[in-house]
């Protein structure tokens, strides 16, 4: 680990502001720090020539100020830290997230989006603990202790030259232990992590382990579990806990050697008390921030792990052509009723991972006409879809009105209605769900909406969790069909699409679905349906067959004889 | 095969968790031990620099200074030597305390898991137990420890400053007082009136990422967007602000430690220099007087750290504490009855008669069942909407729960039997089959620990997985955490691969499509119902999909909490 990541100045900006005021904190602690060793070296040497209450009186004011002074500026740096972690992982939450709209749905299906969700929360949490107790400290590192250093120095050279011989010492052991315990620690870890989730394991299979009659033994089995965790992780800490205590040994070490050097120089007359006791007091000052580096190291570490992830999307991201492709000035706007889509040779970007891609198509999808696309699973339907709405690249010509799609950006389609495969609900009611992106719901069209999607058994005003959670997978499904059938009526779209509307119904639903969405074709709606179940192949006016050809494993290496 | 003794499942609270939880023992003792060496050796250090110094100051014959030379060498050894003991003895009887705890956590689970559990509105509990389990640790280590060695130390200095002089050991201890009452307050009150929104604003963070993410293509379609993307900033902020907040009551805290430091010493001034200029105290002395509270606050420090750590040490023993619902695990049948089924001659191999069975801990029940007889080898399909009690009822027939009314097995009751026996007799394959972290040999061995590799594959090539485990390298092959590298319907392939192998003559399904879908579901049904059948055993399969009843000798639905034939 780095102390301070460059790409973290680079995609947190704030971070600069932050880094300048801790700074100033840390030049303030200093001056207290040095001001508060002045002012009690010189009550107690004044109190020992004989100086009153009286005279001292000032003296005694001023080093309760500076304990306030010092007082101020811990609560200030506390405070600042975690404002400065707030907003820098606010900012680079949010460039995460701009980054995932670019790179677009199909990477985020591949990267997992409960994992981007989790690292840009609990995952950027642990940057807290970075900002809060590590890089404080850290400045401080580079501000106190060399200027303490140079105070000690110019006041007594020998005590100087033992701070300046033993503080090196401290990352130098430090570095040695850690270097010698590394290849202990790494087993140990491993061995920790698969006895850890032994715990987990067995706590979640409780039920299992009940219905084959397993469940009797698992409290000897869980002891023996927890004293191998036990041993295996005291193994490591003997090992992990003695740079802790080369640390401690070392800073105390060195006050008692400068201690001892003073002590041995003042019975000798070579040195004034009100020296020797000014560089007492600031010897363990110059250690303390080194101290509470190392204590913190690993707690920085995994807040620095988190960002690196982050970084790592930023990079991809990065590597993108701004706002992809270009937007195109022949945007088609508003909902002229009468349009059809005609696919030219297309073939949608083939998955990494699917084994099928597809000859390319051509096609149309006619207004007044039921069409359904269908195809072998995995052959790349939805990558047509995705294409379609500008997720994801192709090769050919998709128009509609005779106007290339070609560099429209994602998301300026008014003209189109969509349902995916998979609902992506969101926290809400129903009636949220189905209205989404509408300012101003019309109560009369999400009833229809919700009728014709054969969803009217569902009430409307019915809280839904997270990707909405609470409702059954067929039940999601009709939620997402009404959410474009809504979007369509509102906006008065041309064109309606289904991505495996019925996946997930019963065959009596399926089949009033199919009515319904055939009443709408007939209205003069081009609808496209991607499926291949018996009903919608049946009622489809129109079809289209993905031809599927399989995937070339990898380019051939070709070596001439 | 008398059930008169009901045990009731333990139920505990906060206070037991944590008494559970606190080390006990040689180790612990050391480790206290060793903490209080450790600090009274960094005052010890401090003080003797001082006398040292302001003693060799006067000029002395140098004889007199050997002891403090060879005080301020030790004590500087011990500080570090100690600490690093501290730190070993006191991990080791966190860890062996952490063994109670764990096992006193299952001890008190298993006889009423699942039912029993408390649930909450995200599902089960026990993902989040494991690590406040663990948070248990911290009890000893970071704050028990802590709290007893400033106390002890703070003690241990005012007592010795006295011998020196009285006024400056008042001042001392008035310090140490007010900064010990003025942590509490920053950290109990300010600190933790915000604590206490951070878990559910970060829940709150993490829901609007789910969604946002979740949902990013319809998001952008739909031009919703730019709204879900306000929702996650405003959580984003509201948690910042608690965080600033909680960070202010702990720099009050630190700030404390700070100030009040220089208050100690200027107290402890002002009492000893009359007394020093009267005579009444050396030079050397009046400099230890002055030194000594440095190195006292620097071992303070740790207490407003430690009282935070004990709220978070609290509400961790809380969310243990909550994680049995006594309500629940009223209605999860006692370990109590007979452990041998003898068969009644000519007895159905299932009957009910006016059955009632209630969700865990509700009031009224869910789903009657007013008489239904099945003979071994039957197959029959029950179908019913989400929440008409399908998976109550699949826990009565394994006797997670428990029912009014009569089930007779074979002619006997089933509650007059013992759980395990009833488990012998009926399997069940749950819903989310629960694949432990293991590989696919250890997966199916538990069921039926002796059976051959051969065995095993054979099994699987007939539940339809014989290609797939092939190709993921045989029986070695690894599930992942939670079976994560197994899709739904091969878990429930596997769940049913591992109930034939435990050879319950009945197995009942529970709503084994419920994550797959479509035509992968219809196929999944044949091939399950297929195979069991093939085995000979009588099959129970409750889903809510539409399910193709031809597979079966019998369909039932629920209709309006009532088990009705259905057509």
């Amino acid at each position: 680990m780095r102390p301070l990541d460059p790409r973290l100045l680079r995609y947190a900006r704030s971070i600069r502001v932050y880094l300048a005021a801790q700074t100033l904190i840390g030049l303030v602690t200093t001056a207290c720090v040095i001001g508060f060793a002045a002012v009690l070296t010189r009550i107690v040497t004044g109190a020992l020539d004989g100086d009153s209450l009286s005279i001292l009186g000032p003296w005694l004011g001023a080093l309760v100020g500076v304990a306030a002074v010092r007082a101020l500026t811990v609560w200030a740096s506390e405070t600042l830290s975690m404002r400065a972690a707030g907003r820098v992982k606010a900012e680079l939450r949010g460039k995460v997230l701009d980054a995932t709209r670019k790179l677009g749905p199909s990477w985020l299906a591949r990267r997992g989006s409960i994992s981007v969700a989790t690292l840009s929360g609990r995952g950027m949490d642990a940057l807290d603990d970075y900002f809060a107790k590590y890089l404080p400290q850290l400045i401080l590192t580079a501000l106190v202790t060399p200027i303490l250093v140079v105070v000690i120095w110019w006041q007594d050279w020998v005590s100087g030259i033992v701070v300046v011989v033993t503080l090196p010492l401290i990352p130098f052991f430090m570095a040695l232990v850690g270097w010698a315990t590394q290849s202990i620690q790494r087993t140990q870890w491993d061995t920790l992590g698969k006895l850890s989730r032994g715990f987990v394991d067995l706590l979640g299979g409780l039920a299992t382990l009940k219905i084959f009659g397993r469940q009797h033994r698992q409290a000897d089995r869980m002891r023996t579990i927890t004293t191998e965790y036990r041993q295996a992780t005291m193994k490591v800490l003997r090992v992990t806990f003695l740079s802790g205590f080369v640390l401690e040994l070392a800073s105390s070490l060195a006050v008692a050697i400068v201690a001892v050097g003073i002590g041995l120089r003042l019975v000798e007359g070579g040195m004034l008390l009100s020296v020797g006791l000014f560089v007492l007091l600031l010897a363990p000052e110059v250690f303390l921030p080194l101290r509470n580096v190392g204590t913190n190291f690993h707690a920085a570490a995994e807040g620095v792990t988190a960002a690196e992830d982050a970084f790592a999307i930023l990079d991809e991201a990065a590597t993108l052509p701004e706002t992809s492709i270009g937007s195109a000035s022949s945007v088609v706007n508003g909902g002229t009723a009468g349009a059809g889509l005609v696919f030219a040779a297309v073939r949608a970007q083939h998955e990494a991972d699917a084994p099928l891609s597809h000859e390319p198509i051509s096609a149309e999808v006619l207004p007044g006409k039921l069409t359904v696309l269908s195809g072998p699973s995995g052959v790349g339907k939805s990558s047509l879809v995705g294409a379609l709405l500008g997720f994801t690249d192709f090769t050919g010509e998709i128009t509609r009105d005779g106007v290339s799609l070609r560099g429209v950006p994602a998301g300026e389609r008014d003209w189109l209605a969509w349902a995916p495969q998979r609902p992506g609900l969101t926290a809400g009611t129903i009636a949220e769900n189905v209205t989404l992106g509408d300012p101003d719901p019309d109560p009369a069209v999400l009833d229809w909406a919700l009728e014709t999607a054969v969803a009217d058994d569902l009430d409307a005003t019915r809280d839904l969790g997270v990707s909405g959670a609470g409702l059954s997978g067929g039940q999601a499904q009709r939620v997402g069909i009404a959410r474009a059938l809504y979007r369509m009526r509102r906006r008065d779209c041309a064109v309606l699409i289904l991505d495996e509307p019925s996946s997930a119904l019963d065959h009596a639903t399926e089949a009033r679905l199919v009515t319904n969405l055939r009443t709408l074709a007939a209205e003069g709606t081009a609808v496209l349906v991607l499926s291949h179940r018996g009903a919608f192949l049946e009622g489809s006016d129109t079809r289209i067959d993905l031809v599927p050809i399989p995937v070339p494993a990898a380019e051939p290496i070709e070596v001439d004889a | 095969m008398s059930a008169t003794v009901t045990p009731t499942p333990s139920v505990v609270n906060t206070r037991d968790v944590l008494r559970a939880a606190r080390p006990r023992g040689k180790y612990a003792t050391g480790g206290l031990l060793s903490a209080i060496g450790s600090a009274l050796a960094t005052v010890a250090l401090m003080a003797c620099s001082a006398y040292l110094i302001t003693r060799a100051a006067e000029m002395p014959p140098i004889m007199y200074l050997n002891l403090a030379i060879v005080g301020v060498r030790a004590f500087a050894l011990a500080r570090a030597f100690f600490r690093y003991l501290d730190r070993l003895f006191s991990h080791e009887a966190a860890f062996r305390q952490l063994e109670t705890v764990r096992v006193g956590l299952l001890e008190r689970l298993l006889p009423i898991a699942p039912a029993g559990l408390a649930r909450s509105r995200r599902g089960s509990l026990l993902s989040t137990l494991v690590s406040d389990v663990d948070e248990m640790q911290n009890l000893g280590l970071r704050v028990i420890q802590p709290l007893l060695t400033a106390l002890g130390v703070s003690i241990i200095a005012v007592v010795g400053v006295a011998l020196l002089s009285p006024g400056a050991a008042l001042g001392l201890a008035l310090a140490l007082i007010l900064t010990f009452a003025l942590s509490a307050w920053a950290i109990s009150v300010v600190a933790a009136r915000a604590e206490r929104s951070l878990a559910p604003q970060r829940a709150n963070l993490l829901d609007s990422l789910v969604d946002y993410l979740g949902a990013l293509d319809v998001l952008v379609a739909y031009g919703a967007e730019p709204a879900a993307r306000a929702r996650v900033d405003a959580a984003d902020k509201a948690l910042t602000t608690s965080l600033v907040k909680r960070a202010s009551g702990t720099g009050i805290a630190a700030a404390a430690l700070a100030l009040f430091t220089g208050v100690a010493i200027a107290i402890a001034m002002i009492s000893a220099i009359p007394v020093l200029h009267e005579g009444g105290l050396s030079g050397p002395g009046l400099a230890v007087l002055a030194l000594v509270p440095l190195a006292v606050f620097e071992v303070v420090a740790n207490v407003p750290l430690a009282l935070g750590a004990w709220r978070q040490v609290r509400s961790s023993a809380e969310r243990i504490a909550g994680a049995t619902d006594a309500e629940r695990a009223s209605d999860v049948p006692a370990e109590v009855g007979a452990t041998e089924l003898v068969p009644v001659p000519g007895a159905d191999l299932l009957s009910f008669s006016n059955v009632a069975i209630r969700h865990p801990g509700a009031p009224e029940p869910a789903l009657r069942i007013d008489s239904l007889n099945i003979v071994a080898g039957e197959s029959l399909l029950i179908e019913g909407p989400s929440g008409a009690g399908k998976t109550t009822l699949a826990h009565a027939l394994v006797r997670f729960i428990d029912y009014t009314g009569s089930i007779r097995l074979q002619g006997t009751e089933l509650s007059s039997l013992h759980p395990d026996t009833v488990r012998t007799e009926i399997g069940l394959c749950e819903q989310a089959p629960y694949l432990f972290d293991e590989d696919i040999r250890q997966n199916l061995l538990f069921a039926h620990d002796t059976a051959t590799d051969a065995e095993l594959e054979s099994l699987l090539d007939q539940v339809g997985l014989g290609d797939w485990v092939r190709e993921r390298g045989g029986l070695s092959a690894r599930v992942g955490e939670r079976g994560a590298l197994v899709s739904g319907g091969q878990a429930q392939r596997l769940a049913l691969a591992r109930a034939l192998l435990h050879e319950f003559p009945v197995i009942v399904l529970d709503e084994p499509t419920a994550s797959v879908e479509g035509d992968l579901a219809t196929a999944l049904i044949a091939d399950l119902v297929g195979v069991a059948r093939a085995h000979g055993r009588t099959v129970i399969l409750i889903s809510h999909a539409d399910v193709a009843g031809d597979l079966f000798d019998r369909h039932l639905r629920i209709e309006a909490g009532t088990l009705v034939s259905a057509s």
